[in-house]
């Protein structure tokens, strides 16, 4: 059973039937221990005494509790927030209601700040979307007790998933985005710097929002990249002396401005900001150019830009809800696009040399390996959600996957990367399942965000964590390589590193290989010098 | 319109097959809250609204029909 939920009301309408089982209402006796995840989804009860109706409310957090302190705490609880669907108070000027909700969504917001597995689900984002008339419908209330409009249903079922999808991370990771007539109106190279739309009159105003849009989405972690058919000296002009425009170079992450063609150009950027063609939003005014991405690149996402600027508002709140859309912000994502920006110029730097070595060694790369703890299970269990290339066996965790790992007695390094232009954050993770008869190890998932491939981090990382397992007594490890239609460039990763297939498992899985590292026959597995290993 | 409530029926509640002569006795599936379902979907169908005593008589696939012609006549 996906999820188990706790109601007050009839709600079997608004969720997937075989997935779930429901309380009885207002039942809390009975945990089943079957489920996946729970849900808390208490509604308000039409009452017209208020002091009834206020200890009703107070009784729900203190039930909330109860069922919380009982059930496992590994597993996710989603609780949707308490909004009153349908007000009918004798007094207008007492607000004991209002202040009895507010107190109760207060209360399961400190709750989910206090424990990471609390979800909260903003009901009024839902009920906002309509009249308090349709959201009741009081035949089906009196016949069987449904306090939300079964009409409703088809809607609730598909907010309810785009939620909770936000809540496991499935977002895009970077926009490329037009000039002409995208960031801004007009055509740069006809109208000139001052000529362009962008500022205080329409449709200057409406583009203005646009980027401002964007800015905000780049402070959650979204990259934005620009490809345009421009003389780049031009927009370098325009970006140095027209203040109107806001997004500068400085909010970019990498750009291509020239004539070439947009699919060459995309493929470039796409390469220097290491990440998928699948988490990538292109964003264009022109429908050809749009086509032909989609053409080239299927798996980028092309929303067709409005042909009206007063549009862009609803543009942008689908470009938001569609693609973008998240639960809560981690460290890392904050950083992200300060992060790519500075391997960027890594990149660059990087030119300057003649020797690789002595690239690596200017770095003053920091490896600060630790083991996995309350405050990065988070950030561990997100990376296992999304890392694709960089990815030996491509398993996907929960929280509490992660947790039960260590509950378990086995080891979960992560390592977080720092060089000279700045703190990459946790960016590698390997989980090692033990066994302490045998002395044997097993890696059951190794992984890197490849913000920080290419710098043999992946190589000190996994030795370092060899030598300590040599130095508990470990005799052997081993380890396996799952193909998927990303992980192409760890497929001889093993070998690399000295392992020996053990099995290969091509006739169940085609590609599939097991290894095997005899730890006894090594002394000392050798780090190169380009890396510091701080262990915590 | 009795193929158009049969489909309603069937994908309500999730069959590839009925006869003619379903009825909340003759049907696992056409339970109380199955039985809302279907009223919801037939209230959208037809654009019509229900009143509760004839959701109530409604137990078969003739009852269903019988209403409905009763309230698209009117």
């Amino acid at each position: 059973m996906k999820y188990f939920i706790f109601r007050n009301s009839t709600i079997e309408p608004f969720f997937i039937e075989n997935e779930v089982s429901y309380s009885g209402y207002g039942d809390i006796s009975f945990i089943p221990e079957d489920a996946d995840s729970y849900i808390w989804f208490y509604m308000l009860p039409f009452k017209l005494d208020v002091k009834v109706l206020v200890e009703e409310i107070a009784s729900f957090f203190k039930n909330l509790l109860f069922v919380f302190n009982q059930m496992a705490h590994n597993k996710d609880f989603y609780v949707f927030t308490l909004n009153e669907l349908y007000s009918t108070r004798l007094i207008t000027g007492d607000y004991k209601v209002a202040k009895a909700i507010a107190e109760y969504n207060l209360n399961i917001i400190d709750l989910a700040e206090q424990n990471k597995n609390i979800k909260i689900l903003d009901f009024s984002n839902f009920t906002t979307r309509y009249p308090s008339s349709h959201l009741i419908d009081w035949k089906f209330y009196f016949l069987s007790k449904m306090q939300l409009n079964p009409k409703l249903s088809i809607d609730f079922k598909s907010w309810f998933s785009g939620q909770t999808k936000a809540i496991q991370f499935k977002r895009k990771k970077c926009i490329i985005v037009d000039l002409d007539n995208t960031l801004w109106g007009g055509v740069l190279g006809e109208d000139g710097i001052y000529g362009i739309q962008i500022g205080e009159d329409y449709p200057g105003n409406a583009f203005l929002e646009f980027q401002k849009a964007l800015i905000e989405l780049t402070k959650t972690g979204v990259i934005l990249a620009a490809c345009s058919k421009n003389n780049e000296a031009d927009v370098l002009e325009a970006w140095e002396k027209n203040p109107k425009i806001l997004i500068k170079k400085e909010h970019l992450s990498a750009y291509r401005i020239n004539w070439n063609n947009k699919a060459e150009n995309i493929k470039e950027l796409v390469g220097e900001l290491n990440i998928g063609f699948d988490s990538v939003v292109f964003i264009d005014d022109n429908p050809t150019e749009r086509e032909l991405i989609k053409q080239f690149f299927p798996m980028i996402e092309t929303p067709d830009f409005p042909t009206q600027p007063y549009m862009i508002p609803n543009f942008t709140k689908e470009l938001i809800e569609s693609y973008f859309r998240i639960y809560s912000l981690t460290e890392e994502d904050k950083s992200k696009t300060l992060q790519y920006r500075a391997n960027i110029d890594r990149m660059n730097f990087q030119k300057g040399f003649t020797d690789f070595k002595e690239y690596l060694l200017s770095l003053e790369m920091e490896i600060h390996l630790q083991k996995v703890n309350s405050s990065t299970i988070p950030r561990v269990t997100q990376m296992t959600q999304k890392t694709n290339q960089f990815n030996l066996t491509t398993k996907r965790y929960t929280e509490a996957d992660i947790k039960n790992f260590i509950e378990q007695g086995n080891t979960i390094y992560c390592i977080s990367v720092k060089d000279k232009f700045g703190d990459n954050g946790i960016t590698g993770v390997i989980i090692i399942l033990l066994n302490r008869l045998t002395k044997s190890a097993t890696i059951d998932s190794l992984l890197l965000s490849c913000r920080i491939l290419g710098k043999g981090i992946e190589e000190a990382f996994v030795y370092s964590v060899l030598n300590k397992l040599k130095h508990e007594g470990y005799k052997t490890i081993s380890a396996s390589y799952l193909p998927t239609a990303k992980n192409e460039q760890v497929r001889n990763f093993y070998e690399k590193l000295g392992f020996e297939i053990a099995s290969d498992d091509s006739s169940i899985i085609p590609g599939a290989k097991n290894y095997i590292m005899d730890l006894t026959k090594h002394n000392k597995y050798e780090i190169k010098p380009y890396y510091k290993i701080i262990e915590i | 319109m009795k193929e158009k409530i049969k489909y309603l029926i069937k994908r309500t509640f999730g069959l590839s097959d009925i006869s003619d002569e379903i009825s909340t006795s003759s049907c696992e599936k056409w339970d109380s809250l199955n039985h809302l379902n279907l009223i919801v979907e037939i209230e959208a169908e037809f654009n019509v609204s229900i009143e509760p005593e004839d959701i109530a008589e409604m137990r078969s696939l003739s009852d269903i029909e019988k209403v409905l012609n009763k309230l698209l006549n009117h």
